[in-house]
């Protein structure tokens, strides 16, 4: 089903990094490499830098020291202390926040084609036909109309899962884009990103949720105190960690869920 | 003592001209003094100090001297200085959107401040440049969001550009004092003045609420 999973090239090689917020160290030497049909899953306590992981990955924050290359081309590089961003790069990136941040004043149609008409210049007939078409796909062709407070959590999400792929990513990431959610919302939105799977998408899934993430991952990595303490298939990371502290946090995550 | 109102009808035309004055200087000091103002909170939340401390001084002064002084300086000083004449309205204009600007930088500047950081996230996330993250992002929500104040404003505005009858500007409240001083009939003629007042500001206040209670619900994501 996942034939993506077949090219083996590295999309994004992550080297050294390192990241603090005054003196909170948060990354702490960072290195994951993730091939084209890489999902990733990251998983970990609160606070480990999963967030930051992803923000920085996004190009959202600042980094001290380290570098990613993406495609084999350099995208963000730390040169005399200051943070390099290639820009082009970022734009093949898309992001899902937890809390939605969709652009309140404007419909749901609106928040899909800005980018695209004002980034790449696309014409408004095009760019909302493909909104149209993305919508529909994602069970929200009645409510291209709808301004963002008229919607349900579920729905803010699909919209905004769908506001990213107008812009054609080469890697989605996902920042606990559930854990707002009231529970009976979680499998609509749950449903758009394993269909997202099933066509080799590359992604990056923060998420708490053990089920979904045994479901999509293709990889699974445990992050604690700023590193990768394990990394390895779902069975392995959520079944049979080789590592203590990988564990314990597994025993808990599963034992408050039972 | 017996009141007359049936003196007012034939003041109807002159009332008229004066509130049709308050209204144009109103009208036109709220757009040129909210543009201003909008221009000064984004010096006020800029990362330049010299530009931080020029609007926050400007902003202090105006909001901290008396509108009648600001006035008289405008329409006395101001001439001398630069050595021109100007016209009664030029100066009412210029003085009114001088301190208007002050007023309105307030209003924009916590108006910018609720548009979040995660908006930003989500600009940068979508490749947006940052003249669309202003011009299609930002400055919608904040405009939005300081609507019902911003009118507040206007009305606040409306009933103080009524000090401009001090200088001899013939708004509805010269025009008002007028009358009164020649018909010797100030209970008639000033009551109606101020019932003219509300009767253009009441609505409008009523219009803030409602539109403060749709705009909060439109922009509750
Ligand atoms: N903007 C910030 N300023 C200061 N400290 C921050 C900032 N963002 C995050 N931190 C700190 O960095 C650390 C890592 O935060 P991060 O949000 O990456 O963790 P997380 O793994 O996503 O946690 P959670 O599971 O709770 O979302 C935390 O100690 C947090 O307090
Ligand atoms: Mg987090």
């Amino acid at each position: 089903m996942f034939d993506g999973t077949r090219d083996q090239t590295a999309l994004v090689r992550m080297e050294g990094l390192h990241k603090s917020y005054g003196a909170v160290k948060v990354l702490q030497g960072l290195d994951i490499e993730m091939k084209r049909g890489d999902r990733v899953v990251v998983i970990g306590p609160s606070g480990g830098g999963k967030s930051t992981l992803l923000r920085v990955l996004m190009g959202l924050e600042k980094v001290d020291a380290g570098n990613i290359s993406f495609g084999g081309r350099p995208y963000i590089t730390v040169r005399n202390g200051k943070t390099v961003i290639d820009t082009e790069v970022r734009r093949s990136i898309g992001m899902v926040f937890q809390h939605y941040t969709l652009f309140p004043h404007l419909s749901v149609l609106q928040n899909l084609v800005l980018a695209p008409c004002k980034v790449n210049g696309e014409g408004t007939a095009s760019a909302k036909a493909r909104a149209q078409a993305l919508l529909d796909r994602f069970g929200l062709g009645a409510r291209a109309g709808a301004y963002p407070a008229q919607l349900s959590g579920g729905q803010k999400q699909r919209v905004a899962i769908a506001r990213a792929l107008m812009l054609d990513p080469k890697l989605m990431l996902f920042d606990e884009v559930t854990s707002a959610l009231d529970p009976e919302l979680v499998a609509e939105v749950e449903q758009v990103m394993l269909e997202l799977a099933a066509q080799a998408m590359p992604m990056v899934i923060v998420t708490h949720d053990m089920w979904f993430a045994r479901n999509i991952a293709s990889r699974v990595i445990f992050c604690a105190g700023g590193v990768v303490v394990e990394d390895g298939p779902p069975e392995q990371v959520l079944g049979k960690p080789i590592h203590e502290r990988t564990r314990e946090f597994i025993n808990r995550v599963f034992h408050i869920r039972a | 003592m017996h009141l007359d109102f049936s003196i007012l009808p034939r003041f109807a035309d002159a009332l008229a001209y004066g509130l049709w004055l308050t209204v144009r200087l109103t009208l036109i000091c709220i757009v040129t003094g909210g543009a201003l103002g909008f221009l000064l909170a984004l010096a006020r939340r800029s990362g330049s100090r010299l530009l931080r401390a020029v609007s926050t001084v400007y902003v202090e002064f105006f909001r901290g001297t008396p509108v009648l002084i600001q006035l008289f300086w405008i329409f006395f000083c101001l001439p001398i200085l630069l050595g021109v004449e100007l016209s009664s309205f030029v100066s009412g204009v210029i003085a009114l959107t001088l301190y208007t600007g002050a007023i309105t930088s307030e209003t924009f500047r916590s108006s910018l401040g609720t548009v979040g950081r995660e908006q930003m996230d989500a600009c940068v996330a979508l490749g947006l440049p940052a003249r669309v993250r202003i011009t299609s992002v930002i400055l919608p929500q904040a405009l939005l969001r300081a609507t019902p104040t911003l009118l507040s404003n206007a009305i606040s505005l409306f009933k103080e550009s009524s000090l401009v009858s001090a200088v001899g500007m013939a708004d509805l409240m010269f025009v008002g004092q007028n009358i009164s001083n020649n018909t010797a009939r100030p209970v008639e003629v000033l009551t109606a003045v101020a019932l003219i007042y509300f009767a253009v500001a009441f609505p409008l206040t009523r219009a803030v609420a409602v539109l403060e209670g749709r705009i909060l619900r439109k922009l509750a994501v």
